[in-house]
């Protein structure tokens, strides 16, 4: 007998996509199959528009809909931003990052230990992998604020099998670009520059990691980390490495930017955890952005609210030692 | 030209002003211009605002003694010493207004219970304790009350509350802010030349006592 426990971001059916919201999604299905197709076959995949854009519109993902979560306004999203390449002030990046930093034509290169090392096109990449899909999911920063913001994208264990990890990959690094001239926070030593995340490869293949070359329906701005990111939904937004140029296959685990930096306050995992609060503030509870002046504080969730998808990745850990 | 500089320096009303203008100044974020880096989080820009300009008021009152130390014959600044009381007062009041906002921005005094643990909030709050004390003995009553000595030796603990109010804005951060250089860098340049210069005629004083 086949008994089917619905999983806990499952909508009722009430609550349905509607049908052309559906076959949208079926369409990009579609688009995923040719485009496999295309690559067994051996042929490459023609040149595309040489911007960012590529893969829109979007599918919504039926598994990851608003549902209850109120959706952070889009212009809150795209302008309270840490990104402190381009200064350490949430207004900055959204001045400074639209100075003339070019995003496209953007090249992302697979290294280390896999099958298929190459550099590739983002545009190229996009289409290789089945184009976008959208998924809302919720985003806690470290410093106990938060927003739901619907992304657009593929899932990263779609670049991970592309790659063909060999036996010796245990994780993933992800490196991001280098230009002081573009990027005045750069010029700074706030942080070891590039920045650099990390992800267990177990993690990386967690239908729930990202990565996003667009929000809200478009092309990501680049405040928000053009063209490509990463979103672990479950873990505090600096995992997010933005502006990827490079991810690294490695047998060992990578030392992230922030790990580096205060290894007492910010760790490898950095999974989102009410129970465990950074050295200097708790995090039992987040500011919701956009939630006005009194009325927008809520209760943290474990693994922000992605406990029974993720937990079983971590059975075993002590989460007190490994934050 | 002087004597215009003179007279405003002089006038309580421009000083009070100026002392109020920066509390104002969020009105124009929130409901003039709209910025949405404000409007994302409207009252932790209020609680950082308020905190801001009191450490920014609390360092322009203690930067008038070691200025009038190496600019003695200046005149707007022998002017400027009569605000002394009415600065530094002020400086308490958006401490405290900072300290309201914090109570508020929490969501009510609960937030206490695990406040005290974390090393900044604990010891911003005791910079704001002395700033109370300081700015409860600020009365001609209290210096007649404790003796001009004691007054004096207990107002120095103004220089404790600044060095607080420096480390606790670099802990409230993830990364060194800048803007602690430059509120309280002058300060403590302009300190370290009136300590070198007492020193300085201490010891010319004891060669001459010895000659």
């Amino acid at each position: 007998m086949h008994i089917r426990i619905p999983r806990d971001w499952e909508l009722p059916e009430s609550a349905a996509t509607p049908e052309a919201a559906a076959h949208a999604h079926r369409a990009g299905r579609r688009g995923f199959l040719r485009a496999l197709g295309a690559g067994l076959a051996g042929a490459t995949v023609g040149p595309l528009v040489r911007a960012a854009t590529g893969g829109f519109p979007s599918a919504p993902h039926a598994d990851y809909p608003a549902g209850d979560l109120k959706v952070t306004p889009e212009e809150l999203a795209t302008s309270y931003n840490n990104f402190y390449e381009f200064g350490t002030g949430k207004g900055d990046p959204v001045v400074a990052a639209n100075r003339g930093w070019k995003t496209e034509p953007w090249t992302v290169h697979l290294a280390g230990e896999i099958n298929n090392p190459g550099s590739w096109d983002v545009n190229d990449l996009i289409a290789r992998l089945g184009g976008l899909e959208q998924r809302v999911y919720r985003h806690r920063c470290v410093e106990a604020w938060s927003m739901v913001i619907p992304w657009d994208g593929f899932p990263l264990a779609r670049l991970v099998a592309l790659a063909e990890p060999k036996a010796g990959a245990k994780f993933l690094r992800f490196v991001s670009f280098n230009d002081p001239s573009s990027a005045p926070g750069q010029r700074e030593p706030v942080l070891d520059w590039p920045y650099v995340e990390g992800l267990r490869l177990d993690e990386a293949t967690h239908e729930l990691a990202f990565i996003a070359t667009g929000m809200y329906g478009k092309p990501i701005p680049n405040q928000n980390g053009a063209p490509l990111r990463l979103v672990v939904p479950w873990k505090y937004g600096f995992k997010g490495i933005k502006s990827i140029v490079r991810i690294e296959f490695t047998s060992r685990q990578p030392r992230s930017s922030w790990q580096q930096m205060a290894p007492g306050e910010y760790g490898f995992y950095a999974n989102v955890n009410p129970t465990v609060d950074h050295p200097r503030w708790s995090q039992a509870s987040e500011r919701i952005i956009g939630g006005g002046f009194f009325s927008g504080k809520q209760p943290t969730l474990m693994f922000n609210g992605y406990e029974r998808q993720v937990a079983s990745l971590y059975e075993g850990l002590d989460l007190r030692r490994n934050y | 030209m002087g004597g215009v500089v003179e007279s405003v320096v002089r006038s309580r009303a421009v000083v009070a002003a100026a002392v109020v203008a920066p509390g104002l100044w969020p009105a124009w974020p929130l409901f003039v211009s709209g910025d949405p880096t404000v409007a994302a989080d409207p009252g932790k820009y209020l609680l950082h605002h308020l905190g801001f300009t009191a450490s920014v008021v609390l360092v322009v009152v203690l930067l008038l003694s070691p200025l009038r130390a190496v600019l003695p014959r200046w005149r707007p600044l022998q002017l400027a010493q009569r605000h002394r009381r009415f600065v530094g007062v002020s400086a308490c009041a958006y401490a405290a207004l900072h300290v309201v906002m914090h109570f508020i921005y929490e969501g009510g005094f609960g937030t206490f219970r695990t406040d005290w643990q974390k090393p900044f909030i604990l010891v911003g709050l005791v910079a704001f304790a002395i700033l109370l004390v300081l700015a409860a003995t600020s009365v001609d009553a209290a210096v007649s009350a404790l003796g001009a000595r004691r007054w004096k030796w207990l107002h120095r603990l103004v220089y404790v509350a600044a060095a607080l109010v420096c480390y606790h804005q670099i802990s409230a951060r993830k990364v060194f802010p800048e803007q602690v250089l430059w509120i309280f860098g002058p300060l403590v340049v302009l300190e370290l030349v009136r300590i070198a210069r007492a020193f300085g005629a201490r010891r010319a004083a004891a060669t001459r006592d010895i000659s």
